[in-house]
């Protein structure tokens, strides 16, 4: 048991933090990226920065390319993005798409992919939801088969060349790798609440070879749970991120206006809400923590720390959203302020990969049995 | 960073596990499943008590060998406190061995380290705190109960209130005002008295949950040896505030709180209840509220081991702990729906009672419930722990 960071983590932590507070403008990229039209073709210095920094190989292993680094290094990327409304496509490119290949790829497909993600030269999104939720179909067809099926709002996926394709096979599931402009694959790009970009992406009996299958595994229901459950626990990191930072600005806020000619930070009710928020700020960090620690955990133990870090997290981020509109006051309901863009990250945060609420009900169905109601979080007394 | 317990610790937890188990009386078990007060009756803690003196200091798990503790590690020590709230250990003198007792190793003489630890150590003695007054109470340096030095004694006069078990004590630990001279912090006198010096009259007080935990302490020119005194005279405050941190951070309570929570979903499941929309949702918030504060003990527990300090967290455990135990309270409450309509009166409980487990399990729904409405009050409100919090981290 150890929650202490170590130098590494530190110097990684700062080097994230100075480095997106001074280069990464949030309203610049926001406005730069609609300039650029739906359609436009995504090449940026940020991400080849990302790419020099070793940030886009940092989870793969060293014979992937990768600099073999843990959950414990993404999450504090990801915090440092939340802090910094970075809305570049590392979670489904190198977290979740790059971690399902790792995972289970073959060697050939590892050796296509792996080093051009952490280059920088390839980007991937993810055409699934939550755990279970699928929405395509790979019917067997000749050799390979034929995927059809339909999602709205595939994060990230203007920017990527290809796409991971959760898709039923029968009872099960596997993973297709597709590129973007193979026939039947259309793309609908759009923006999206936070600033990012998104797509609307329709498969029309797209025709796959058995090569493109991950793994060869017409069953990855296990590999695609956990590769879910790894981006969950990043981006509750994220939103610990957003969440801070909102509570830093609410704080600022409310020591610098004045009204009945004083500070407001100075009305008892104010102070109360101010700590209610930190203390929502903590108990978000904790948990996250819990679900970073937990993602290469027993499936059990790792399903009951990710719902309850998502389910947690989200409550706090509502909690503290909206308790920093109303602490600002009318100003705090316009776009003229940065804090509507994390209220804007944190309501994506919920609605990613399975809602608040749905991850509350996943999370009563693993703790409805009193023994794992009572058994505690470390690794394991007396097990 | 991991949430590995080393090896070591393992077989620790082990050992602590087996020898609970084969030592904790059944009739000890079933009276701390039947008890309905926030803390259990002294009685009931003693004989326990006794057993984990005889094992090489357990009685008292925080302290040093020194003071014939165990001496254990803080890793050790989390695991103690959960093995012994997942079993359901009866508690003894927390009074005693969690406030007293630190005061004295850090603040006392030798003669009172001599006099007070042992027994405490032993069992021999139980404490109360003299703190809260009508007057005081998130106010605490407001108190008026007055000693007057009369030689090497001081006589003091007034009244104490809220104190808990003061009439199963035989010693306490009181502030009192000794100047009213400047800041108001600045005339009081952190003082040690037996209970059965004369001019001391107890009266209880009867919770809403039908237990007597609490009492009014009233004295009538006491005479109490200033050898008592801990520190010194008109330095109480610093003695106060030193405890208050103990008595706030000093138990990292995860595990209480989550046998307190199973208890619970077992009786929702074994009521049907899993599926009740209102229940299952509730259940979830709670149980990720624990998992949250659970993560924030062991940060703390983290911080301890490698030689780092919590810093003002402990206010932060506090008000959440509290709430989360009144959560779970309640939970059982609205899982038990019209069963907490039956009221026996009697206390405790499990003397009380000759029932059906499940029976007599539902009797103690309601008290619980009503009786756990003071958490959030005793040991600074959670209104005065978010005073500290705004302060001390917010800088408000």
């Amino acid at each position: 048991m150890d929650l202490q960071r170590d130098t590494e983590h530190n110097l990684l932590a700062d080097s994230a933090e100075r480095m997106l507070s001074e280069n990464y403008d949030f309203s610049t990229r926001h406005g730069n990226q609609a300039d650029q039209g739906e359609n436009a073709a995504w090449a940026d210095d940020m991400w080849r920065q990302f790419a020099q920094l070793g940030w886009l190989a940092l989870p793969f292993a060293e014979e992937d390319g990768g600099l073999g680094a843990g959950m414990v290094e993404i999450s504090i990327l990801a915090e440092a993005f939340g802090r910094n409304l970075v809305t570049e496509p590392y979670m489904t490119t190198v977290v979740l798409s790059g971690g399902l290949i790792a995972a289970i790829g073959t060697p050939e497909q590892r050796a296509d992919t792996l080093p051009a993600i952490g280059e920088g030269t390839l980007r991937l999104a993810f055409m699934g939801g939550g755990l279970g939720d699928i929405s395509v179909d790979a019917a067997p067809s000749g050799d390979g088969y034929k995927l059809s099926g339909a999602r709205k709002s595939v994060i990230d996926a203007p920017m990527a060349a290809r796409l991971l394709v959760p898709a039923r096979i029968g009872d099960s599931a596997g993973i297709f790798m597709i590129d973007c402009d193979a026939t039947g694959v259309t793309l609908r790009p759009h923006r999206t609440l936070d600033g990012g970009r998104a797509a609307d992406v329709e498969l029309t009996g797209v025709n796959v070879s058995r090569a493109q299958l991950l793994g060869g595994l017409e069953d990855a229901s296990d590999a695609l749970g956990a590769a879910i459950d790894r981006t969950i626990a990043a981006l509750s990191a994220d939103a610990a991120g957003a969440i801070g930072k909102l509570v830093e600005e609410t704080l600022e806020y409310t020591k610098t206006r004045e009204q009945f000619g004083r500070p407001i930070s100075k009305f008892q009710v104010l102070a109360h809400r101010l700590v209610a928020m930190k203390v929502s700020e903590e108990e978000a960090r904790a948990v996250a923590t819990l679900a970073v620690l937990s993602a290469e955990a027993p499936a059990k133990m790792r399903r009951r720390a990710v719902s309850s870090a998502k389910s947690k997290v989200g409550r706090c981020a509502r909690f503290v959203g909206q308790n920093a509109i109303q602490t600002h006051g009318a100003i705090g309901t316009t776009a003229d302020l940065t804090i509507g863009n994390y209220v804007k990250r944190l309501m994506v945060f919920e609605a990613r990969y399975g809602s608040t609420a749905h991850h509350a009900e996943l999370y009563a169905a693993i703790i409805a049995d009193p023994d794992t109601a009572g058994a505690g979080l470390l690794l394991s007394p007396a097990a | 960073m991991d949430l590995n317990l080393a090896a070591e610790d393992v077989a620790f937890a082990k050992e602590v596990r087996a020898f609970i188990d084969t030592n904790l009386p059944d009739a000890t078990r079933r009276a701390m499943t039947l008890t309905t007060a926030f803390l259990n009756e002294p009685e009931l803690g003693y004989e326990w008590h006794k057993i984990l003196h005889e094992k090489n200091g357990w009685s008292v798990p925080s302290w040093p060998d020194e003071w014939g503790g165990p001496g254990w590690t803080p890793v050790q020590k989390y695991i103690f406190d959960l093995e012994s709230a997942r079993a359901g250990t009866p508690v003894y003198n927390g009074q005693g061995s969690r406030m007293v007792g630190p005061v004295l190793m850090h603040f006392g003489t030798q003669e009172q380290k001599d006099k007070y630890l042992p027994s405490i150590c032993s069992g021999e003695d139980h404490w109360c705190q003299g703190y809260s007054e009508p007057g005081s109470g998130s106010d605490l340096a407001s108190l008026k109960t007055k000693a007057v030095a009369d030689g090497d004694d001081y006589i003091i006069n007034g009244q104490k209130i809220w104190t808990s078990f003061a009439h199963k004590s035989n010693r306490m630990f009181a502030l009192v005002r000794t100047s009213s001279e400047g800041k108001r912090q600045e005339g009081i006198t952190f003082i040690l008295l037996d209970m059965d010096l004369p001019g001391i009259t107890i009266r209880p007080i009867i919770g809403n949950g039908g237990d007597h935990e609490f009492n009014e302490v009233f004295f009538d020119d006491v005479r109490v040896p200033q050898s008592g005194r801990v520190g010194e005279e008109n330095k109480g405050w610093d003695v106060a505030k030193f405890l208050l941190e103990f008595e706030r951070g000093g138990a990292l309570v995860a595990g209480r709180v989550r046998a307190q929570f199973a208890k619970v979903v077992r009786l929702i499941r074994d009521r049907g209840l899993s599926n009740d929309a209102h229940i299952r949702a509730r259940m979830a918030e709670i149980g990720a509220d624990l998992d949250t504060m659970e993560m924030v003990d062991i940060r703390v527990l983290s911080d301890l081991q490698s030689g780092a300090n919590p810093g003002a967290i402990s206010s932060m455990l506090k008000m959440r702990w509290s709430s989360i135990r009144q959560e779970v309270s309640e939970l059982a409450l609205d899982a038990a729906g019209e069963d907490i309509l039956k009221w026996e009166p009697e206390r405790p409980l499990y003397d009380a009672l000759q029932l059906p487990p499940d029976e007599e399990e539902l009797l103690g729904i309601a008290p619980r419930y009503l009786n756990f409405r003071a958490y959030t009050i005793l040991g600074g409100t959670n209104e005065i722990q978010a005073e500290i919090l705004g302060k001390r981290v917010l800088d408000l």
